[in-house]
């Protein structure tokens, strides 16, 4: 533990955890789309910057991404300067200009008071702020599905080549993680639909509700040793079973007493 | 783990105060969450309630390719860190006694965490069905 000084409070933090995660320990809310706990960071989307120093920096300071900052002991933060509203502010316009259906960011433009941006909008801007927590979460997966394609203003997010990517598993992290939610995929009484590839759907054995996608079922099998029985019926069902069981089991005892 | 916590079900009577309990001693925005245990009907006037295990060898925390789901050495409970969790589903459908659950009021997965010590359920359950004591 060491202490470090928040927007003028003393505050401990473990050393070597990021900044970012201090910070909004305190209920301090600073932006921050390409964070999440579940992947490495990688700061690409620099809305969590603040202000650091420290005493022995006479007056110096630097701006840096909190969520890429390991805490060191007597650092100095600030969260909410004006110089730092203004570059997040700068930073949303940016993002307007590059998705302006986004609501995420519109919301968090909102927030920020601000109605236009001052820069080019791309008409057909989509909403991938190409902040990689797609990528990142499929790596941690360990499956590597998805990455980055093309340079400059034509790079996107795909599978290996533009094609649908061979790896995926369908399960839908990077759906989920995605902070703009711009990866579509739709269930239907088939199967699932993601990144242009099709999956089949398990169905619960006794009453037919759906559950995750037969490959990442057999992913999880292979990978973390789990018998494909596991997947045979769906939650519901297991706790009815073992209501089942258990009552099963005090019966017999109840008469074996008796 | 220094403590366990003890299900008899034949005393169980089925009133699902447990549930109210754990409902809303996990309530979020004024909302009441999802609970983790309540009892369920093998035969007539017959219940178990049903709740996580804290299984030894965890189905869940294997399935989760990312971490989320950690023993809590002093509790003894799987805990679910929320930031980490992505709604992958694994968990939900890997759990073989089908106790990590969909909350979808708060859209999120919720498991038994044994209130980090001191279970609301076993607070409250009126036929002391649920207990949670120190082991010897
Ligand atoms: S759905 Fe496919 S691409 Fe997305 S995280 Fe899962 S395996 Fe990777
Ligand atoms: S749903 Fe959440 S806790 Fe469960 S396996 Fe997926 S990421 Fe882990
Ligand atoms: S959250 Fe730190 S740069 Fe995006």
């Amino acid at each position: 533990m060491v202490t470090i000084h928040i927007n003028g409070k003393a505050v401990q933090a473990e050393d070597g955890e990021m900044l970012l995660t201090t910070i909004r320990r305190q209920g301090i809310d600073i932006p921050a789309l390409c964070h999440h706990d579940a992947v490495e960071p990688c700061g690409s989307c620099r809305l969590c910057m603040v202000e650091i120093t420290k005493k022995e920096w006479n007056g110096w300071s630097r701006h840096v991404t909190s969520c890429l900052y390991p805490v060191e002991a007597e650092l100095i933060i600030a969260t909410h300067t004006p110089y730092l509203q203004e570059l997040r502010q700068t930073i949303i316009e940016l993002y307007m200009a590059r998705s302006p259906h986004s609501e995420v960011i519109q919301k968090m433009a909102g927030e920020y008071g601000i109605t236009q941006t001052r820069f080019q909008t791309v008409p057909d801007g989509d909403n991938c702020i190409m902040c990689y927590a797609c990528t990142r979460i499929c790596a941690e997966l360990g499956c590597f599905a998805i990455s980055a394609a093309e340079r400059g203003h034509d790079k996107v997010i795909s599978g290996p080549l533009r094609e649908a990517p061979v790896d995926c598993v369908g399960c839908l992290s990077c759906a989920q993680i995605c902070p703009t939610h711009f990866i579509e995929w739709t269930d239907d009484d088939t199967g699932r639909t993601i990144w242009e590839r099709r999956f089949e759907l398990l169905a619960c054995k006794k009453c037919g509700k759906k559950t995750i996608t037969k490959d990442f079922a057999e992913y999880q099998s292979r990978k973390r040793n789990l018998p494909m029985s596991y997947f045979d019926i769906c939650d519901d069902c297991k706790r009815m079973e073992l209501s089942k069981t258990m009552g099963r089991i005090v019966v017999s005892a109840e008469e074996a007493t008796q | 783990m220094k403590y366990r916590f003890i299900v008899e079900p034949w005393l169980c009577t089925g009133c699902r105060t447990c549930e109210l309990a754990c409902a809303f001693s996990h309530a979020r925005n004024l909302k009441p969450g999802r609970s983790r245990i309540y009892p369920l009907a093998h035969a007539k006037d017959k219940y178990v309630p049903v709740t996580c295990l804290q299984c030894d060898d965890p189905a869940c925390v294997k399935s989760c390719f990312f971490n989320a789901l950690r023993r809590n050495e002093e509790t003894g409970a799987i805990e679910l860190d929320l930031g980490r969790c992505v709604k992958c589903m694994a968990c939900v459908a890997a759990c073989p006694f089908g106790c990590a659950l969909v909350d979808e009021v708060h859209d999120e997965i919720v498991k038994c965490d044994l209130c980090q010590g001191d279970p609301a359920c076993a607070h409250f359950c009126p036929s002391k069905a649920l207990r949670y004591t120190r082991l010897p």
